[in-house]
């Protein structure tokens, strides 16, 4: 032990700061959610009575829990598909392919905020660049963030935006599929589409997976664009999980309740976490 | 030989980093024991430190009132730091719960019920002696009152209300042969306006909205409804009145078409304090507004011809009727110096000296708490020089304008009122679908509250 003293002391920087600031709210967010507190007055003990009311008087938690795991269904697939699409397209041997990679890799590291501001004015009815285009190919585009039947579609779609965040590592997972293993396929007659079948995106399951794990985390954790760009509008259609949340802790200082809708949202996320770890052995392939 | 060299290298990198963790533990002290990097002009004074969530030309405004408070003391020296305001109210809260809350806070957000209610406010009216609490109750106005009152002591003094009035473009008028000196008296009048003033493409798309009523909260006192029964401590949602003012609304815009009317509002760039306002650029004749939009006129477009009215009742309802909001002044439980942060409000405030504040509420284009300040002569000469102001100033003493319900669930039922409304809106819900789930989520929401042993919960609604 004394010998990793030095060790220890060097990391007890960010070992303080994890237990002051992630461990012991962690750990109290378990009491809390147990209790009626609004931040400035001492817990009061109500039992399980905000998982009551969560689970059998709040439909807006139902609903909110709904609209967040659509958005998982939907945004997560098309984030893996799009991003392996891209991955294989940016994998080619081509003139200028750097730029390319840097072109699509610039939008996911621009902070997400300024994204939602700027597709703001992206997705604007009248002055918009989307309706603008679509304009001039003779239709007429919707009110994308007004319009109850558009508004959720438009923030899931918005998250391709970042998608050269996943694709970076697919391109990675890309460049370590041994050469061998092509010029094996090729000897034995495989076209271009069999190879992708059959050799690059079985070797790429272990990269896919990872980011199916992370991706599913961060969906259900879905924020930042829809407290700056809907604010759960219009008529609660983007009203997400972590929205309802926050709203619930800050604008009404309901932390006890909020405490113990962040704690079903730990169980959901953990319950599909498992389920995906759970299946892996069957389509992932770790190239042994 | 080699024994004594192994056994110096350990010892010379432990005292080594026995420096190192020394250091960095008298840098971590320096840093959270100095005091801040705020300039202080007079350090001998006792300090009051002032949140507020003023920017911009806002906050310059108020930095000159601070500076005008601190030349006239000798004891205090008020702090004014600008909060951004979307973090203003948790970093308050965290303020308050950490035990280092600022001496006072100008606020706007509805706060007062549910922070009062949790105990963190002081009453200001315990401030005071019995005779000057007498007096402004006698001489505030009393909407300005209101914002300020939770279960009958004061928690916050109102330092400008925001009211709203009709604002209309006169050669808008002048085009469809309106006589622009003769402003409509009801609202079925101005709505039958708004119909002459319409504009649409070749499409059959909305291009200009003559004036389409929109707001349930700014037009249900109007129909004899509103949302509290001030005499009775009650929240009123689904009434007749509130419905008959929700249909009202909703008819108006059934006839431009929902969809039409989403189309052209959603496609406007709407911004609070800037020159995108809608209004400016004609996307409306004639459109409701609060009074900070004649100073915006005056700086952004001087030119533009254009004249203000009070929002007409409709037949057989009430006059100056409306929603009433307003900024205000409040001390939390845990302030420092809480005798200095009350001659700052009431300094400010005009509760101390009213020709004197009259000046400041000309400085910001703020509406003022009681008739003394309007009357005052320098307030009279921003009146003067801003005449479209006057119909704001109008409206100030009616009973009819109100602020949202002082409940501790403020908030919560603020956010369900708006949803109701925008779901009527949309043709989503019917309005009395909207009222009868509005006043579910509110029943549910007491009876909750009432199981989890908030023990003031008194309010009940009147039904249909």
């Amino acid at each position: 032990m004394r010998k990793h003293w030095a060790g220890y002391a060097f990391i007890s920087p960010w070992l303080l700061g994890f237990i002051v600031f992630t461990a012991v709210p962690f750990l109290a967010s378990i009491y809390l959610s147990f209790t009626r507190y609004d931040i400035v007055s001492a817990p009061v003990w109500v039992g399980s009575a905000n998982y009551d009311r969560l689970l059998r008087g709040d439909p807006l938690f139902w609903k909110s829990l709904g609209i967040t795991f659509k958005y998982a269904v939907v945004a997560v697939p098309v984030g893996i598909i799009a991003g392996v699409g891209l991955a294989l397209l940016l994998n080619l041997d081509i003139a200028g392919i750097s730029v390319y990679r840097t072109v699509f890799y610039i939008p996911s590291i621009v902070p997400v905020v300024a994204t939602s501001v700027i597709f703001v004015w992206i997705l604007n009815p009248q002055i918009g660049l989307v309706n603008g285009l679509l304009r001039r190919l003779g239709a007429t585009g919707p009110a994308w963030l007004q319009d109850t039947r558009w508004a959720f579609w438009s923030l899931a779609f918005m998250s391709l935006w970042g998608v050269g965040g996943s694709m970076i590592i697919y391109l990675a997972g890309l460049k370590d599929v041994p050469a061998a293993l092509y010029e094996a396929a090729i000897i034995d007659g495989a076209g271009a589409w069999q190879r992708t079948r059959h050799v690059t995106l079985p070797m790429m399951t272990p990269v896919i997976f990872f980011n199916l794990v992370m991706g599913v985390i961060g969906s259900f954790q879905y924020f930042t664009e829809a407290y700056i760009m809907t604010q759960g509008g219009p008529e609660d259609s983007t009203h997400f999980y972590a929205l309802y949340l926050f709203n619930r802790a800050w604008r009404y200082l309901d932390m006890g309740y909020a405490s113990a809708m962040a704690w079903i949202l730990f169980v959901v996320v953990m319950v599909f976490t498992t389920l995906i770890f759970r299946t892996h052995h069957r389509w992932v392939h770790y190239g042994d | 030989m080699n024994g004594p060299t192994h056994q110096a290298k350990p010892r010379g990198s432990a005292i080594a980093l026995c420096g190192a963790v020394v250091f960095a533990v008298v840098v971590l002290i320096l840093v959270f024991a100095l005091p801040g990097a705020t300039s202080r002009k007079y350090p001998e004074r006792t300090p009051v430190r002032f949140w507020h969530m003023w920017t911009a030309e806002w906050k310059a405004v108020v930095e000159r009132i601070v500076d005008r408070f601190n030349e006239s003391q000798v004891l205090y020296e008020v702090v004014p730091l600008s909060v951004p305001g979307t973090a203003a109210d948790s970093k308050f809260l965290l303020s308050v719960a950490g035990g280092d809350p600022p001496d006072v806070m100008a606020q706007w957000n509805q706060v007062i019920p549910k922070w009062a209610d949790s105990g963190l406010l002081i009453p200001l009216n315990d401030l005071m002696s019995p005779e000057e609490w007498k007096e402004i109750q006698r001489t505030t106005y009393p909407a300005a009152l209101k914002i300020g009152m939770y279960k009958g002591n004061l928690y916050g003094v109102t330092t400008g209300l925001d009211i709203y009035a009709c604002y209309c473009r006169l050669a808008d008028l002048r085009d469809a042969g309106l006589d622009p000196n003769q402003f409509p008296e009801t609202l079925e009048e101005l709505v039958h306006w708004g119909e002459l003033l319409h504009k649409f493409t070749p499409e059959g798309h909305l291009s200009r909205i003559g004036f389409l009523p929109s707001g349930f909260v700014t037009y249900a006192p109007a129909f004899g409804g509103g949302f509290y029964d001030w005499t009775r401590g009650t929240v009123l949602l689904n009434t007749p009145e509130n419905l008959r003012a929700m249909t009202f609304l909703v008819d108006q815009r059934r006839k431009l078409g929902f969809e039409n009317v989403i189309r052209f509002e959603s496609g406007l760039t709407v911004g609070l304090g800037n020159v995108q306002w809608p209004f400016i650029s004609g996307a409306y004749s004639i459109t409701v507004d609060g009074q900070w939009r004649v100073e915006q006129i005056a700086r952004f477009a001087p030119e533009l011809e254009y004249a203000t009215f009070p929002i007409p009742p409709p037949k057989g309802g009430r006059k100056d009727a409306g929603w009433v909001n307003g900024n205000f002044m409040i001390i939390p439980r845990g302030a420092k110096q809480v005798g200095g942060a009350w001659q700052f409000i009431k300094f400010w405030s005009g509760i101390e000296n009213p020709k004197r504040a009259a000046e400041f509420y000309a400085w910001g284009g703020w509406l003022p708490m009681c008739p003394a300040i309007a009357e005052a002569p320098k307030y009279r000469e921003f009146v003067e020089k801003n005449p479209q102001f006057k119909t704001f100033l109008d409206v100030l003493p009616s009973e009819n304008i109100q602020p949202t319900p002082p409940v501790p669930y403020q908030v919560y039922l603020w956010d369900r009122i708006t949803r109701a409304d925008d779901a009527a809106q949309r043709g989503s819900l019917t309005p009395q679908a909207a009222l009868e789930r509005l006043e579910k989520e509110i029943d549910r929401e007491i009876a909750t509250r009432r199981q989890f042993g908030y023990e003031d919960e008194t309010e009940v609604k009147s039904r249909t």
